[in-house]
Protein backbone atom coordinates (compact mmCIF):
# COMPACT_ATOMS: atom_id res chain seq x y z
CA UNK A 1 0.00 0.00 0.00
CA UNK A 2 3.15 2.46 0.82
CA UNK A 3 3.94 1.38 -2.80
CA UNK A 4 1.00 2.28 -4.20
CA UNK A 5 0.92 5.94 -2.09
CA UNK A 6 4.10 6.49 -3.48
CA UNK A 7 3.16 5.80 -6.65
CA UNK A 8 0.08 8.21 -6.78
CA UNK A 9 2.12 10.74 -5.04
CA UNK A 10 4.93 11.05 -7.86
CA UNK A 11 2.54 11.08 -10.54
CA UNK A 12 0.53 13.99 -9.43
CA UNK A 13 3.76 15.95 -8.06
CA UNK A 14 4.40 15.61 -11.84
CA UNK A 15 1.49 16.77 -12.88
CA UNK A 16 1.14 20.25 -14.65
CA UNK A 17 -2.18 20.69 -13.80
CA UNK A 18 -2.14 19.71 -10.18
CA UNK A 19 1.06 21.98 -10.10
CA UNK A 20 -0.77 24.83 -11.62
CA UNK A 21 -4.02 25.07 -10.09
CA UNK A 22 -2.66 23.66 -6.35
CA UNK A 23 0.16 24.79 -5.99
CA UNK A 24 0.48 28.26 -8.11
CA UNK A 25 -2.28 29.41 -7.68
CA UNK A 26 -3.34 29.85 -4.20
CA UNK A 27 0.32 31.20 -3.12
CA UNK A 28 -0.04 33.59 -6.23
CA UNK A 29 -3.18 34.95 -5.19
CA UNK A 30 -1.57 34.94 -1.42
CA UNK A 31 1.38 37.34 -2.67
CA UNK A 32 -1.05 39.58 -4.63
CA UNK A 33 -4.02 40.03 -2.08
CA UNK A 34 -1.81 39.99 1.15
CA UNK A 35 0.36 42.98 -0.63
CA UNK A 36 -3.16 45.17 -1.56
CA UNK A 37 -4.86 44.87 2.15
CA UNK A 38 -2.36 42.63 4.12
CA UNK A 39 -2.25 45.12 6.43
CA UNK A 40 -6.16 46.20 7.24
CA UNK A 41 -7.49 44.76 10.49
CA UNK A 42 -10.77 43.19 10.71
CA UNK A 43 -12.49 45.37 13.24
CA UNK A 44 -14.54 42.38 14.68
CA UNK A 45 -11.77 40.64 15.89
CA UNK A 46 -8.31 42.52 15.17
CA UNK A 47 -6.85 39.93 13.77
CA UNK A 48 -5.03 41.66 10.41
CA UNK A 49 -5.93 40.66 6.78
CA UNK A 50 -2.62 39.02 6.09
CA UNK A 51 -3.48 36.24 8.64
CA UNK A 52 -7.36 35.93 7.13
CA UNK A 53 -5.91 35.46 3.63
CA UNK A 54 -3.40 33.12 4.41
CA UNK A 55 -6.45 31.00 6.41
CA UNK A 56 -8.46 31.55 2.95
CA UNK A 57 -5.60 30.47 0.19
CA UNK A 58 -4.43 27.99 2.27
CA UNK A 59 -8.51 26.57 2.29
CA UNK A 60 -8.74 27.16 -1.80
CA UNK A 61 -4.84 25.52 -2.17
CA UNK A 62 -6.21 22.45 0.08
CA UNK A 63 -9.53 22.39 -1.46
CA UNK A 64 -8.13 22.56 -4.92
CA UNK A 65 -5.71 19.61 -3.98
CA UNK A 66 -7.87 17.44 -2.78
CA UNK A 67 -10.27 17.66 -5.58
CA UNK A 68 -7.84 17.74 -8.49
CA UNK A 69 -5.99 14.87 -7.56
CA UNK A 70 -9.01 12.94 -7.35
CA UNK A 71 -11.60 13.68 -9.55
CA UNK A 72 -10.13 13.46 -12.81
CA UNK A 73 -7.43 11.28 -12.30
CA UNK A 74 -9.68 8.26 -10.84
CA UNK A 75 -11.87 9.40 -13.61
CA UNK A 76 -9.79 8.42 -16.72
CA UNK A 77 -8.21 5.48 -14.25
CA UNK A 78 -11.47 4.00 -15.22
CA UNK A 79 -12.08 4.53 -18.47
CA UNK A 80 -8.36 4.39 -19.65
CA UNK A 81 -8.63 0.36 -18.19
CA UNK A 82 -5.62 1.20 -15.81
CA UNK A 83 -8.08 0.49 -13.04
CA UNK A 84 -8.94 -2.82 -14.70
CA UNK A 85 -5.12 -3.36 -14.96
CA UNK A 86 -5.24 -3.00 -11.39
CA UNK A 87 -8.16 -5.24 -10.70
CA UNK A 88 -6.46 -8.28 -11.97
CA UNK A 89 -3.43 -8.25 -9.29
CA UNK A 90 -3.71 -9.05 -5.80
CA UNK A 91 -4.00 -5.40 -4.55
CA UNK A 92 -7.51 -5.43 -2.91
CA UNK A 93 -9.81 -3.65 -4.21
CA UNK A 94 -10.68 -1.46 -1.31
CA UNK A 95 -7.38 -0.67 -0.51
CA UNK A 96 -7.21 1.60 -4.33
CA UNK A 97 -9.95 3.52 -2.57
CA UNK A 98 -8.38 3.87 0.50
CA UNK A 99 -4.96 4.58 -1.28
CA UNK A 100 -7.01 7.25 -3.26
CA UNK A 101 -8.16 9.00 -0.38
CA UNK A 102 -4.75 9.05 1.47
CA UNK A 103 -2.94 10.15 -1.52
CA UNK A 104 -5.22 13.60 -2.33
CA UNK A 105 -4.75 14.15 1.60
CA UNK A 106 -0.94 13.98 1.29
CA UNK A 107 -1.54 15.80 -1.79
CA UNK A 108 -3.22 18.68 -0.02
CA UNK A 109 -0.14 19.40 2.52
CA UNK A 110 2.35 21.12 -0.31
CA UNK A 111 -0.90 23.61 -0.97
CA UNK A 112 -1.56 24.45 2.58
CA UNK A 113 2.24 24.38 3.71
CA UNK A 114 3.49 26.60 1.20
CA UNK A 115 0.47 29.27 1.45
CA UNK A 116 1.39 29.31 5.48
CA UNK A 117 5.21 29.43 4.38
CA UNK A 118 4.63 32.39 1.90
CA UNK A 119 2.43 33.86 4.90
CA UNK A 120 5.11 33.33 7.17
CA UNK A 121 8.03 35.17 4.98
CA UNK A 122 6.50 37.85 3.34
CA UNK A 123 4.12 38.99 5.60
CA UNK A 124 5.52 38.13 8.87
CA UNK A 125 1.77 36.23 10.29
CA UNK A 126 3.15 34.73 13.41
CA UNK A 127 1.01 32.84 15.43
CA UNK A 128 1.19 31.10 18.75
CA UNK A 129 2.45 27.33 19.01
CA UNK A 130 -0.92 26.18 20.22
CA UNK A 131 -2.33 28.35 16.77
CA UNK A 132 -0.35 27.07 14.43
CA UNK A 133 -0.28 23.45 16.37
CA UNK A 134 -4.48 22.80 16.22
CA UNK A 135 -4.70 25.23 12.49
CA UNK A 136 -2.54 23.05 10.07
CA UNK A 137 -3.86 19.68 11.32
CA UNK A 138 -7.30 20.29 11.84
CA UNK A 139 -7.34 22.76 7.96
CA UNK A 140 -5.41 19.02 7.12
CA UNK A 141 -8.18 16.75 7.94
CA UNK A 142 -10.81 19.17 7.11
CA UNK A 143 -10.14 18.57 3.56
CA UNK A 144 -11.56 14.52 3.63
CA UNK A 145 -15.07 15.71 2.57
CA UNK A 146 -13.49 17.38 -0.84
CA UNK A 147 -11.25 14.50 -1.53
CA UNK A 148 -14.42 12.25 -1.07
CA UNK A 149 -16.22 14.63 -3.70
CA UNK A 150 -13.83 14.48 -5.79
CA UNK A 151 -14.14 10.42 -6.12
CA UNK A 152 -17.77 10.52 -6.35
CA UNK A 153 -17.09 12.34 -9.46
CA UNK A 154 -14.14 10.58 -10.32
CA UNK A 155 -16.60 7.17 -9.61
CA UNK A 156 -19.60 8.29 -11.13
CA UNK A 157 -18.44 10.06 -14.72
CA UNK A 158 -16.82 10.10 -17.51
CA UNK A 159 -13.20 12.40 -17.98
CA UNK A 160 -14.75 14.92 -20.20
CA UNK A 161 -17.72 15.27 -17.41
CA UNK A 162 -15.56 14.94 -14.40
CA UNK A 163 -12.91 17.96 -15.87
CA UNK A 164 -15.78 21.06 -15.81
CA UNK A 165 -17.77 18.99 -12.66
CA UNK A 166 -14.58 19.09 -10.42
CA UNK A 167 -13.61 22.77 -11.75
CA UNK A 168 -17.15 23.89 -10.98
CA UNK A 169 -17.23 22.28 -7.71
CA UNK A 170 -13.85 23.41 -6.38
CA UNK A 171 -14.47 27.25 -7.60
CA UNK A 172 -18.02 26.69 -6.47
CA UNK A 173 -17.01 25.27 -3.14
CA UNK A 174 -14.28 28.26 -2.90
CA UNK A 175 -16.60 31.45 -4.19
CA UNK A 176 -19.80 30.44 -2.14
CA UNK A 177 -17.63 29.09 0.70
CA UNK A 178 -16.46 32.82 1.64
CA UNK A 179 -12.86 31.99 0.80
CA UNK A 180 -12.39 34.47 -1.94
CA UNK A 181 -14.12 36.84 -0.37
CA UNK A 182 -16.20 37.14 2.67
CA UNK A 183 -20.02 35.51 2.25
CA UNK A 184 -21.33 38.53 4.08
CA UNK A 185 -21.24 40.53 0.36
CA UNK A 186 -23.22 37.80 -0.78
CA UNK A 187 -27.31 38.42 -1.07
CA UNK A 188 -29.03 36.61 1.63
CA UNK A 189 -29.61 33.87 -0.34
CA UNK A 190 -26.58 33.06 -1.47
CA UNK A 191 -25.52 33.40 2.01
CA UNK A 192 -27.74 31.07 3.20
CA UNK A 193 -26.51 28.49 1.08
CA UNK A 194 -23.08 29.27 1.30
CA UNK A 195 -23.41 28.64 5.29
CA UNK A 196 -24.44 25.19 4.63
CA UNK A 197 -21.15 24.46 2.02
CA UNK A 198 -18.39 22.03 3.44
CA UNK A 199 -15.89 24.51 2.48
CA UNK A 200 -17.89 28.13 4.63
CA UNK A 201 -17.61 25.43 7.86
CA UNK A 202 -13.98 24.04 6.92
CA UNK A 203 -12.78 27.73 6.76
CA UNK A 204 -14.53 29.10 9.35
CA UNK A 205 -12.89 26.80 11.32
CA UNK A 206 -9.39 28.20 10.43
CA UNK A 207 -10.73 31.55 10.79
CA UNK A 208 -11.61 30.83 14.35
CA UNK A 209 -8.28 29.54 15.42
CA UNK A 210 -6.64 32.24 14.22
CA UNK A 211 -8.31 34.62 15.99
CA UNK A 212 -7.61 33.10 19.24
CA UNK A 213 -11.45 31.02 19.59
CA UNK A 214 -11.88 27.60 19.83
CA UNK A 215 -13.28 26.40 16.59
CA UNK A 216 -16.93 26.48 16.48
CA UNK A 217 -19.05 23.57 17.50
CA UNK A 218 -21.89 24.01 14.68
CA UNK A 219 -19.22 24.13 11.73
CA UNK A 220 -16.93 21.14 13.61
CA UNK A 221 -20.21 19.44 13.63
CA UNK A 222 -20.99 21.09 9.82
CA UNK A 223 -17.71 18.86 8.33
CA UNK A 224 -18.45 15.74 10.52
CA UNK A 225 -21.61 15.41 8.70
CA UNK A 226 -20.07 16.52 5.22
CA UNK A 227 -17.42 13.84 5.74
CA UNK A 228 -19.54 11.25 6.95
CA UNK A 229 -22.48 11.78 4.33
CA UNK A 230 -19.61 12.01 1.17
CA UNK A 231 -17.42 9.59 2.54
CA UNK A 232 -20.40 7.17 2.18
CA UNK A 233 -21.43 8.25 -1.04
CA UNK A 234 -17.56 7.91 -2.56
CA UNK A 235 -17.52 4.42 -1.10
CA UNK A 236 -21.10 3.65 -2.71
CA UNK A 237 -19.93 5.08 -6.27
CA UNK A 238 -17.06 3.59 -5.84
CA UNK A 239 -18.76 -0.03 -5.84
CA UNK A 240 -21.03 1.20 -8.25
CA UNK A 241 -17.86 1.88 -10.74
CA UNK A 242 -16.19 -1.72 -9.78
CA UNK A 243 -18.60 -3.85 -9.64
CA UNK A 244 -18.52 -6.83 -11.57
CA UNK A 245 -21.17 -7.35 -13.55
CA UNK B 1 -5.03 -30.24 -11.22
CA UNK B 2 -6.37 -28.22 -14.99
CA UNK B 3 -4.73 -24.44 -15.24
CA UNK B 4 -8.44 -23.97 -16.35
CA UNK B 5 -11.60 -25.42 -16.09
CA UNK B 6 -14.49 -24.16 -16.85
CA UNK B 7 -17.89 -26.38 -16.95
CA UNK B 8 -21.19 -25.22 -18.55
CA UNK B 9 -20.05 -21.56 -18.70
CA UNK B 10 -22.65 -19.11 -20.26
CA UNK B 11 -23.02 -15.30 -20.25
CA UNK B 12 -25.62 -13.52 -21.82
CA UNK B 13 -26.10 -9.82 -21.81
CA UNK B 14 -29.40 -9.05 -21.59
CA UNK B 15 -30.62 -11.42 -25.66
CA UNK B 16 -27.14 -11.37 -26.70
CA UNK B 17 -25.66 -14.88 -25.47
CA UNK B 18 -21.73 -14.21 -25.93
CA UNK B 19 -20.82 -17.62 -24.25
CA UNK B 20 -22.74 -20.86 -24.68
CA UNK B 21 -22.21 -23.44 -22.38
CA UNK B 22 -18.58 -23.74 -22.66
CA UNK B 23 -16.55 -26.46 -21.63
CA UNK B 24 -12.94 -26.76 -21.53
CA UNK B 25 -9.93 -27.76 -19.60
CA UNK B 26 -6.26 -26.41 -20.35
CA UNK B 27 -3.06 -29.03 -18.75
CA UNK B 28 -0.28 -26.61 -16.58
CA UNK B 29 2.71 -25.51 -18.56
CA UNK B 30 0.78 -25.73 -21.86
CA UNK B 31 0.90 -22.54 -24.52
CA UNK B 32 -3.07 -22.38 -26.22
CA UNK B 33 -4.38 -20.88 -28.82
CA UNK B 34 -8.64 -19.44 -28.15
CA UNK B 35 -9.11 -18.68 -31.93
CA UNK B 36 -12.11 -17.33 -33.25
CA UNK B 37 -13.40 -14.09 -35.53
CA UNK B 38 -14.56 -10.85 -33.63
CA UNK B 39 -17.28 -11.37 -31.61
CA UNK B 40 -17.00 -15.03 -31.01
CA UNK B 41 -16.92 -14.89 -26.98
CA UNK B 42 -12.85 -14.99 -26.53
CA UNK B 43 -12.78 -11.35 -24.67
CA UNK B 44 -15.69 -12.35 -22.36
CA UNK B 45 -14.38 -16.02 -21.65
CA UNK B 46 -11.06 -14.08 -20.83
CA UNK B 47 -12.52 -11.59 -18.65
CA UNK B 48 -14.76 -14.31 -16.98
CA UNK B 49 -11.16 -16.45 -16.20
CA UNK B 50 -9.95 -12.59 -14.26
CA UNK B 51 -13.41 -12.44 -12.55
CA UNK B 52 -13.65 -9.18 -14.14
CA UNK B 53 -17.08 -9.98 -15.01
CA UNK B 54 -19.27 -13.14 -13.87
CA UNK B 55 -20.65 -16.15 -15.42
CA UNK B 56 -24.85 -16.12 -16.08
CA UNK B 57 -23.85 -19.64 -15.22
CA UNK B 58 -21.34 -22.94 -15.12
CA UNK B 59 -18.39 -22.79 -13.25
CA UNK B 60 -14.93 -21.18 -13.64
CA UNK B 61 -11.57 -22.47 -11.89
CA UNK B 62 -8.16 -21.53 -11.91
CA UNK B 63 -5.56 -23.70 -10.53
CA UNK B 64 -8.35 -25.41 -8.17
CA UNK B 65 -9.38 -21.66 -7.61
CA UNK B 66 -12.26 -19.35 -8.32
CA UNK B 67 -10.75 -16.65 -10.58
CA UNK B 68 -11.27 -14.24 -7.58
CA UNK B 69 -8.79 -15.93 -5.24
CA UNK B 70 -6.50 -17.00 -8.23
CA UNK B 71 -6.36 -13.16 -8.59
CA UNK B 72 -5.81 -11.99 -4.95
CA UNK B 73 -2.72 -15.38 -4.87
CA UNK B 74 -0.98 -13.56 -7.56
CA UNK B 75 -1.40 -16.89 -10.39
CA UNK B 76 -2.77 -14.69 -12.55
CA UNK B 77 -0.93 -11.95 -14.93
CA UNK B 78 -2.87 -10.13 -18.36
CA UNK B 79 -2.80 -8.04 -20.77
CA UNK B 80 -6.02 -6.93 -21.28
CA UNK B 81 -7.42 -6.03 -25.38
CA UNK B 82 -6.94 -2.05 -23.90
CA UNK B 83 -5.53 -0.25 -21.42
CA UNK B 84 -3.50 3.09 -21.38
CA UNK B 85 -0.50 3.90 -18.84
CA UNK B 86 -0.24 6.32 -16.36
CA UNK B 87 1.59 9.08 -18.40
CA UNK B 88 3.19 10.79 -15.85
CA UNK B 89 5.85 7.53 -14.65
CA UNK B 90 8.39 5.87 -16.33
CA UNK B 91 8.60 2.47 -17.85
CA UNK B 92 10.64 1.33 -14.70
CA UNK B 93 8.31 2.95 -12.09
CA UNK B 94 5.07 1.53 -13.47
CA UNK B 95 6.66 -2.20 -13.68
CA UNK B 96 8.22 -2.25 -10.58
CA UNK B 97 5.04 -0.71 -8.71
CA UNK B 98 2.94 -3.64 -10.19
CA UNK B 99 5.52 -6.07 -9.39
CA UNK B 100 5.48 -5.29 -5.92
CA UNK B 101 1.82 -6.29 -5.19
CA UNK B 102 2.80 -9.93 -6.30
CA UNK B 103 3.98 -12.03 -3.43
CA UNK B 104 6.79 -13.65 -5.47
CA UNK B 105 7.65 -11.66 -8.80
CA UNK B 106 10.45 -11.46 -11.09
CA UNK B 107 13.67 -9.44 -10.76
CA UNK B 108 12.92 -5.83 -12.39
CA UNK B 109 15.89 -6.20 -14.63
CA UNK B 110 14.86 -9.35 -15.58
CA UNK B 111 11.23 -8.66 -16.80
CA UNK B 112 12.36 -5.13 -18.46
CA UNK B 113 14.63 -7.49 -20.46
CA UNK B 114 12.13 -10.11 -21.03
CA UNK B 115 9.83 -7.65 -22.31
CA UNK B 116 12.84 -6.10 -24.38
CA UNK B 117 12.53 -2.15 -22.49
CA UNK B 118 16.14 -2.26 -20.91
CA UNK B 119 17.19 0.90 -23.00
CA UNK B 120 13.36 2.18 -22.70
CA UNK B 121 13.35 1.86 -19.04
CA UNK B 122 13.88 5.69 -17.91
CA UNK B 123 11.20 6.97 -20.80
CA UNK B 124 7.81 8.09 -19.29
CA UNK B 125 4.90 6.29 -20.52
CA UNK B 126 3.14 8.66 -22.56
CA UNK B 127 6.58 8.96 -24.90
CA UNK B 128 6.00 5.77 -26.54
CA UNK B 129 5.20 4.42 -29.50
CA UNK B 130 1.94 1.66 -30.21
CA UNK B 131 4.38 -1.68 -30.21
CA UNK B 132 6.42 -0.05 -27.53
CA UNK B 133 3.10 0.74 -25.22
CA UNK B 134 1.98 -3.07 -25.92
CA UNK B 135 5.27 -4.38 -24.81
CA UNK B 136 5.02 -2.34 -21.26
CA UNK B 137 1.23 -3.71 -20.81
CA UNK B 138 3.13 -7.59 -21.58
CA UNK B 139 5.69 -6.29 -18.79
CA UNK B 140 3.46 -6.10 -16.15
CA UNK B 141 1.30 -9.18 -17.10
CA UNK B 142 4.64 -11.18 -16.59
CA UNK B 143 6.05 -8.46 -13.80
CA UNK B 144 4.55 -10.50 -10.76
CA UNK B 145 5.68 -13.87 -12.66
CA UNK B 146 2.01 -15.07 -12.65
CA UNK B 147 1.39 -19.26 -13.10
CA UNK B 148 -1.30 -18.35 -15.92
CA UNK B 149 -0.39 -15.56 -18.00
CA UNK B 150 -3.19 -14.69 -20.13
CA UNK B 151 -3.23 -12.74 -23.50
CA UNK B 152 -5.88 -10.81 -25.90
CA UNK B 153 -5.15 -10.57 -28.98
CA UNK B 154 -1.73 -9.12 -27.64
CA UNK B 155 -0.54 -8.07 -31.35
CA UNK B 156 -3.25 -6.26 -32.28
CA UNK B 157 -1.94 -2.82 -32.37
CA UNK B 158 1.58 -3.88 -33.47
CA UNK B 159 3.64 -4.03 -37.20
CA UNK B 160 5.00 -7.32 -38.26
CA UNK B 161 8.44 -6.46 -36.69
CA UNK B 162 7.31 -5.87 -33.40
CA UNK B 163 4.73 -9.29 -33.53
CA UNK B 164 7.59 -11.48 -34.20
CA UNK B 165 9.88 -9.57 -31.16
CA UNK B 166 6.83 -10.01 -29.47
CA UNK B 167 5.96 -13.86 -29.77
CA UNK B 168 9.52 -14.15 -28.91
CA UNK B 169 9.12 -12.88 -25.34
CA UNK B 170 5.76 -14.69 -25.12
CA UNK B 171 7.65 -18.30 -25.79
CA UNK B 172 10.47 -17.17 -23.38
CA UNK B 173 8.31 -16.54 -20.72
CA UNK B 174 6.17 -19.86 -21.64
CA UNK B 175 9.61 -22.12 -22.00
CA UNK B 176 10.07 -21.10 -18.13
CA UNK B 177 7.27 -23.88 -17.14
CA UNK B 178 4.65 -21.34 -17.05
CA UNK B 179 0.90 -21.61 -18.77
CA UNK B 180 -0.34 -19.28 -21.48
CA UNK B 181 -3.34 -18.53 -22.96
CA UNK B 182 -3.51 -16.13 -25.34
CA UNK B 183 -6.71 -14.84 -27.86
CA UNK B 184 -6.01 -14.03 -31.46
CA UNK B 185 -8.04 -14.41 -35.16
CA UNK B 186 -5.18 -14.46 -37.00
CA UNK B 187 -5.20 -18.63 -37.18
CA UNK B 188 -1.13 -17.93 -38.32
CA UNK B 189 0.06 -16.20 -35.05
CA UNK B 190 -2.49 -19.33 -33.74
CA UNK B 191 -0.37 -22.24 -35.54
CA UNK B 192 2.86 -20.35 -34.94
CA UNK B 193 2.76 -19.94 -30.80
CA UNK B 194 0.93 -22.47 -29.68
CA UNK B 195 0.72 -26.27 -28.69
CA UNK B 196 -3.28 -26.60 -28.77
CA UNK B 197 -6.00 -24.41 -31.07
CA UNK B 198 -8.89 -23.99 -29.14
CA UNK B 199 -11.30 -22.24 -32.06
CA UNK B 200 -14.91 -20.96 -30.64
CA UNK B 201 -17.50 -19.38 -32.27
CA UNK B 202 -21.14 -18.29 -31.76
CA UNK B 203 -19.69 -18.67 -27.89
CA UNK B 204 -19.16 -22.77 -28.35
CA UNK B 205 -15.77 -24.68 -29.08
CA UNK B 206 -16.04 -25.64 -32.30
CA UNK B 207 -12.80 -27.40 -32.69
CA UNK B 208 -9.84 -28.10 -30.38
CA UNK B 209 -6.09 -30.12 -31.47
CA UNK B 210 -2.90 -28.69 -32.75
CA UNK B 211 -2.43 -26.26 -35.53
CA UNK B 212 -2.00 -28.94 -38.14
CA UNK B 213 -5.28 -30.72 -36.77
CA UNK B 214 -7.64 -27.96 -37.12
CA UNK B 215 -6.27 -27.25 -40.13
CA UNK B 216 -6.13 -30.76 -41.71
CA UNK B 217 -9.83 -30.96 -40.10
CA UNK B 218 -10.79 -27.40 -42.14
CA UNK B 219 -8.89 -29.17 -45.65
CA UNK B 220 -7.71 -25.51 -46.81
CA UNK B 221 -4.34 -25.66 -47.19
CA UNK B 222 -2.97 -26.41 -50.80
CA UNK B 223 0.13 -27.16 -52.77
CA UNK B 224 1.70 -25.27 -55.59
CA UNK B 225 4.03 -26.08 -57.95
CA UNK B 226 5.31 -25.80 -61.44
CA UNK B 227 4.29 -28.71 -63.66
CA UNK B 228 5.65 -27.53 -66.94
CA UNK B 229 4.82 -30.02 -69.83
CA UNK B 230 5.05 -33.19 -66.72
CA UNK B 231 1.82 -35.52 -67.04
CA UNK B 232 -0.55 -34.51 -64.20
CA UNK B 233 -1.99 -38.09 -63.83
CA UNK B 234 -1.35 -39.52 -60.61
CA UNK B 235 -1.60 -36.01 -58.97
CA UNK B 236 -5.17 -36.54 -57.44
CA UNK B 237 -3.98 -40.34 -56.00
CA UNK B 238 -1.66 -38.54 -53.79
CA UNK B 239 -2.17 -38.96 -49.91
CA UNK B 240 -4.47 -35.99 -48.76
CA UNK B 241 -5.28 -34.40 -51.95
CA UNK B 242 -8.63 -33.82 -51.96
CA UNK B 243 -8.67 -31.71 -55.56
CA UNK B 244 -6.11 -30.68 -58.39
CA UNK B 245 -6.15 -27.41 -60.23
CA UNK B 246 -3.81 -26.89 -63.15
CA UNK B 247 -3.23 -23.47 -64.94
CA UNK B 248 -0.70 -22.71 -67.45
CA UNK B 249 1.41 -25.38 -66.34
CA UNK B 250 1.09 -24.36 -62.66
CA UNK B 251 -0.81 -27.09 -60.48
CA UNK B 252 -2.58 -26.10 -57.25
CA UNK B 253 -3.35 -29.34 -55.34
CA UNK B 254 -5.74 -28.97 -51.91
CA UNK B 255 -5.07 -30.93 -49.43
CA UNK B 256 -5.85 -32.17 -45.95
CA UNK B 257 -2.61 -33.32 -44.79
CA UNK B 258 0.33 -30.68 -46.49
CA UNK B 259 3.57 -33.12 -45.02
CA UNK B 260 1.88 -36.51 -46.39
CA UNK B 261 1.05 -34.77 -50.02
CA UNK B 262 4.63 -32.70 -49.94
CA UNK B 263 6.57 -36.19 -49.12
CA UNK B 264 4.89 -38.09 -51.68
CA UNK B 265 5.33 -35.37 -53.98
CA UNK B 266 8.88 -36.25 -53.87
CA UNK B 267 9.05 -39.42 -52.74
CA UNK B 268 6.46 -41.56 -54.84
CA UNK B 269 6.54 -39.25 -58.26
CA UNK B 270 9.03 -38.90 -60.72
CA UNK B 271 8.21 -35.51 -61.16
CA UNK B 272 10.35 -32.61 -61.31
CA UNK B 273 8.55 -30.05 -58.81
CA UNK B 274 10.17 -26.85 -59.13
CA UNK B 275 8.68 -23.57 -57.35
CA UNK B 276 7.19 -25.41 -54.53
CA UNK B 277 4.44 -23.26 -52.47
CA UNK B 278 2.32 -23.98 -49.55
CA UNK B 279 -0.70 -22.19 -48.65
CA UNK B 280 -2.41 -22.29 -45.35
CA UNK B 281 -5.87 -22.82 -44.86
CA UNK B 282 -7.46 -19.58 -45.14
CA UNK B 283 -8.99 -17.88 -42.31
CA UNK B 284 -12.46 -17.47 -43.26
CA UNK B 285 -12.42 -20.91 -44.96
CA UNK B 286 -11.82 -22.05 -41.33
CA UNK B 287 -14.11 -20.50 -40.36
CA UNK B 288 -17.03 -20.82 -42.32
CA UNK B 289 -16.48 -24.51 -42.65
CA UNK B 290 -16.04 -24.81 -38.64
CA UNK B 291 -18.75 -22.72 -37.82
CA UNK B 292 -21.58 -24.20 -40.05
CA UNK B 293 -21.62 -27.79 -38.63
CA UNK B 294 -22.39 -25.88 -35.01
CA UNK B 295 -25.07 -23.98 -36.74
CA UNK B 296 -26.69 -26.70 -38.90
Amino acid sequence: MLNYVKLEATRMLRNKRYIIFVVAFPVGFYLLYSNLWGSQVDEATGVEASVILMVSMAAYGALAASIMSTAVPWSQERQSGWLRQLQITPLPSWMIIATKMISALLLVLPALLLVVLAAVITQHVSLTPGEWATLIPVMWVGTIPFAALGLIIGSLVPPDTAQPLAIIGMFGLALLGGLWFPVDMLPQVMRTIAHALPSYDYASIGWEIVAGHTPPGPAVAGILGWAVVLCGLAIYAYRRATVRA
Amino acid sequence: MNAIALTDVSKSYGEILAVDGLNLTMEPGRTVALLGPNGAGKSTTINMLLGLIRPTAGRIQVFGRTPDEAVARGDIGAMLQEGTLIPELTVRELVDFIRRLYPDPLPLDHVLQMADLTDLSSRRTDKLSGGQTQRVRFALAIAGAPRLLVLDEPTAAMDVESRRAFWGSMRSYAARGHTVLFATHYLEEADENSDRVIVVAGGRVVADGTAAEIKAGVGGSSVGFSLGGQSSACLDALPGVTGVEILSGAVTLRTTDVDATVEALYRKTTLDVRNLQIHGADLEDAFLALTQPAEA
